[in-house]
């Protein structure tokens, strides 16, 4: 049973870590994937490892133009659009009495404008069956010492998912928050250093850090017929992070 | 590369209490489907045995109640001699029937209660020794977890405290590798509300355009779609997933 043979995907984010592993997964499953990214060099390999079935398109969710460009590849090349995983995210941490305009600006400005402008622009190549993914945070929920603007923008980001739900009314296309806790990209191994993720699977209940290809398997399930039934939902794969 | 298209429960020994009509049921047949084999338990032995029928191959049935401690014991002795263990546990069974708050009774009260938490607490509890580490559990709560849900207080509150169990138990079982979870089903178009929760075919008919319109997506749920999302909680695809509630509601019980 391949769930999503012959759709269409476009993940935003999707050179590396999470975004990457839901585009191995979704053509794994018969998709066939763009991927959207800032660096043409990661564009490239990940296309490269992806194979015949992925395309990649350069540019950044908080540049419109930009959107309009990926959205006329994907026009162009296969028409209609099947599954939105509005995945790219931005997020450094600052701690209270540090916090700048241009960091909460440009926090904002991916995960919350940037998501609203993927998702928009998506859906005139959108139709009944359509799945809209987007990626939350377990930091939504809890809040994260030193990561305000971060954490601000996923708990904004499920709202969209709400708002969504009712504005799609009537059009069969789902939309969903996926929210991942702590999880084991290449970024985060580099940036964290054999302590910091020993750290941060300490904090978790499973008491690992997730590995891409665990969220990338429950993006699929949202993007699959499998999650026919659900809407404006929040799935955390999160080892129990929020959850407790 | 890896391939998805496979079974995604080959070879699971999967428990399922409430199996014998509605979403039970088609999560037993999916699991099926999925290359597990399924014991379905059920109070009326004549649904149970055309469950068991319209499953077809790979289920054994034992009738049973839930909320009755012997009951359940029974129930695992069968798998155990049966099988020798459980891989996948869903506690499905659950009774809900109209009794506004000024006539509920005692009996209505504790009736309630007695299927939904504690037939919960102590299907779980019995089948720990024969649980796998590394198991999956799944909880069936409901969206009136959340909403509150006039005529039916008693059976919205112990849905609330069926997800509160999925929490505590996420969190005693982890050394165990056993993953916890509680799936909310909203509005899902089965014979339980026609024929078990006590509303004349009027109130059902009202019930229904009701939950339509509260509905995001517009309809009810089919049982087939609740499956779906089990098979997702059991199976390995959600092996970072614990403690969660899974709504399964068209959008009812998010905004």
């Amino acid at each position: 049973m391949n769930r999503l043979t012959g759709k269409t995907a476009v993940i935003t984010g999707g050179a590396t870590g999470i975004g990457l592993a839901a585009a191995r997964r979704f053509i794994e499953e018969g998709a066939f994937v763009f991927i959207f990214g800032r660096r043409q060099d990661m564009l490239d390999a990940a296309v490269a490892d992806l194979g015949p079935h992925a395309r990649a398109v350069k540019g950044s969710v908080s540049d419109e133009a930009d959107l309009d460009r990926l959205y006329a590849a994907v026009k162009a090349e296969r028409k209609t659009l099947d599954i939105v995983f509005a995945n790219a995210g931005a997020g450094s941490p600052l701690a209270l009495g540090e916090i700048t305009a241009r960091h909460i600006d440009e926090t904002f400005d991916t995960n919350v404008k940037g998501t609203i402008f993927t998702v928009q622009k998506a859906l005139p190549l959108m139709g009944e069956g359509g799945s809209i993914i987007l990626t939350g945070s377990s930091a939504g929920t809890t809040g994260a010492p030193g990561f305000t603007a971060y954490s601000a923008s996923k708990a904004a980001v499920r709202n969209l998912a709400k708002t969504w739900a009712e504005d799609l009314k009537g059009t069969g296309i789902r939309v969903n928050v996926l929210s991942p806790g702590a999880t084991a990209t290449e970024l985060a191994k580099a940036a964290l250093g054999e302590e910091g993720q020993k750290a941060y699977g300490a904090m978790t209940p499973l008491q690992r850090m997730a590995d891409p290809s665990e969220i990338a398997a429950a993006a699929a399930f949202l993007a699959s017929p499998d999650s026919s039934f659900m809407t404006a939902s929040e799935l955390a794969v999160d080892g129990g992070l929020a959850q407790l | 590369m890896n391939n998805h298209s496979g079974q995604k429960l080959a070879g699971k020994i999967a428990v399922i209490t409430g199996g014998s009509s509605g979403i039970g049921l088609a999560t037993a047949k999916r699991f099926v489907d999925e290359g597990a084999h399924v014991v379905i338990t059920g109070r009326r032995e004549k649904e149970l045995k055309e469950a068991a029928a319209s499953i077809e191959r790979n289920v054994t049935t034992v009738v049973g109640d839930v909320s009755r401690l012997e009951d359940l014991d029974r129930l695992y002795a069968v798998v155990k001699e049966k099988h020798g263990h459980i891989d996948i546990l869903f506690a499905n069974a659950g009774a809900g029937t109209l009794a506004p708050l000024a006539v509920a009774t005692e009996a209505h009260f504790d009736q309630t209660f007695d299927v939904n938490v504690k037939g919960m607490f102590f299907t779980v509890q019995k089948a720990l020794p024969l649980l796998k580490d590394g198991g999956s559990i799944i909880l069936t709560s409901s969206v009136s977890n959340v909403l509150g849900l006039p005529g039916f207080t008693a059976y919205a509150a112990s849905k609330a405290a069926v997800r509160n169990l999925a929490r505590g138990w996420a969190k005693e079982l982890i050394d165990r590798k056993i993953r916890v979870n509680c799936m909310s089903p909203g509005a899902i178009d089965t014979p339980a509300l026609a024929t078990t929760a006590g509303l004349t075919p009027e109130q059902v008919e009202q019930a229904i355009a009701q939950f339509t319109t509260q509905i995001p997506m517009g309809r009810r749920g089919m049982p087939e779609e609740i499956a779906a999302a089990v098979v997702f909680l059991a199976s390995d695809e959600s092996s970072y997933i614990t403690g969660i509630d899974l709504p399964v509601d068209g959008g009812m019980a998010q905004g």
